[in-house]
């Protein structure tokens, strides 16, 4: 279905073939594909067809778009590549969820930083309810012990008004 | 009922295989991808966070999310003001909050440095720590107890001719852009009836010339001020000069500063010092 078509016209260059958990398949260039550090150390052990069991078609997809993108990187380009990943970065948070979660599979670290930073942006300020209900993360403190962590730092839980929005 | 438990381990298979993944939830991410995303948060934040769950917290622990919270060049701090003094191995949030905490110079409790937000390092540094112009004697100075000080003793100046102040540093200062001020008021204050009250009476000769204020450091940078003295009963941070640390100075930073008021032609008096300050730039022009 999404396999590239671009073959002929970089007939010359590697080319390596990922496949998501859905089982679509991709072709790539090996130079794209490298940024992924798990991917890297396969292409080196001379694999040639990647099966990714843990990245879905859809999570896939975004993360080749983003290793295009971030493959055509030079020093004339860093406006227009900042615009892209502002860009990247808009998206539930359900999406970036799994984005963060694949990146750290595939050991992509430029995107696991876009990633994180976004992601902490959008939790700044907000409260631990708030940030538990995003989550989607149960409680698992006993409420001795969560008093006990409360006490440690009550100067960071006092004063300020935390923002409860789950946006 | 048959088709109900069925129906359950069904949907068990579904979370479970890999097509869970539309389930993940950050939650479900391993501590250290919690971690990268308190990196990115301010302390009071990430402290926060360390309630939200035990993965939170463990994350909100690690030395990834700390180290970049301290100075460059806490290592030197840590060991030549032996904050590590009970134990050998301190974790970067331990050294976080020892950082933060008034540290004294070795045996001076005179001296003391603090980390504020955004990694910036201050000193203070009480009058007792300065060459002061007739201190030891009586009919110039008075020295008195003071909750009003971070030294709880401030000096005050009844009454002289020719008054000269200086005092030196030495310190391990982060690279960074520096403020120094002398704290001093106008004016001697005490508790009556739990009330805060300034006697003024003996404020005079302040007004005629300036203070001269300087500084220098030991790679030639120098920084000069003159104030004239009229607000009285409140302190005020005099603003001496500002210095650049860059990361490629030496590792110690030596400073001298004054402040000198020596025009004979009258008496001066009525004025407490308390302590000089030295602030980063972005710290010092907010205060």
């Amino acid at each position: 279905m999404a396999s590239s078509s671009s073959s002929s016209k970089t007939g010359l260059k590697k080319m390596l073939t990922l496949k998501s958990s859905d089982g679509d398949e991709f072709e790539l260039e090996e130079s794209i594909v490298i940024q992924c550090q798990t991917i890297k150390h396969m292409v080196e052990d001379g694999f040639s067809l990647i099966p990714l069991q843990n990245v879905d078609t859809k999570t896939l997809t975004k993360i080749i778009e983003y290793m295009k993108k971030h493959a055509e990187k030079t020093e004339s380009n860093k406006e227009e590549i900042k615009n892209f990943n502002k860009e990247f970065v808009k998206g539930s948070f359900d999406d970036q969820f799994e984005l963060v979660s694949a990146a750290n599979y595939l050991h992509i670290n430029g995107l696991m930083d876009l990633l994180c930073q976004s992601i902490a942006d959008r939790i700044n300020n907000k409260s631990v309810r708030a940030v538990r209900e995003i989550f989607n993360i149960s409680n698992d403190y006993t409420p001795d012990e969560e008093e006990k962590v409360r006490d440690e730092h009550k100067w960071a839980h006092e004063g300020g008004e935390f923002d409860e929005s789950l946006d | 009922m048959g088709a109900g438990i069925s129906g359950l381990v069904d949907h068990e298979k579904v979370t479970s295989n890999t097509n869970g993944l539309s389930e993940i939830r950050l939650g479900d991410l391993p501590e250290s991808c919690i971690a990268l995303v308190l990196t990115y948060l301010d302390p009071i934040e990430i402290c926060k966070f360390g309630r939200v769950n035990r993965t939170f917290r463990q994350a909100s622990l690690t030395d990834v999310v700390w180290e970049p919270k301290l100075p460059e060049n806490y290592q030197i701090l840590v060991k030549n003001y032996h904050l590590d003094e009970e134990s050998c191995s301190l974790t970067k949030k331990e050294i976080f909050a020892r950082l933060c905490r008034p540290n004294h110079f070795g045996s001076s409790q005179n001296k003391a440095f603090w980390m504020e937000k955004n990694r910036g390092v201050c000193v203070c540094i009480s009058w007792k720590e300065m060459k002061i112009t007739g201190i030891e004697d009586r009919r110039y100075w008075s020295h008195m107890l003071s909750d009003e000080s971070r030294f709880s003793t401030v000096a005050f100046l009844k009454q002289i001719w020719w008054v000269e102040v200086e005092g030196n540093l030495e310190f391990e200062f982060p690279a960074g852009n520096y403020s120094l001020f002398f704290r001093l008021q106008l004016g001697k204050t005490s508790k009556r009836l739990g009330r805060r009250i300034c006697t003024v009476d003996q404020i005079h000769g302040w007004n005629i010339k300036p203070v001269q204020f300087q500084l220098s450091t030991s790679n030639g940078q120098q920084a000069t001020a003159q104030y004239y003295f009229n607000e009285p009963g409140k302190w005020i941070n005099y603003h001496v000069g500002d210095f650049v640390v860059d990361k490629y100075s030496s590792m110690t930073t030596k400073l001298k500063f004054s402040m000198t008021q020596i025009d004979c032609t009258h008496t001066k008096g009525g004025l407490c010092l308390d302590s000089l300050l030295i602030l980063p730039t972005e710290i010092g022009s907010r205060k």
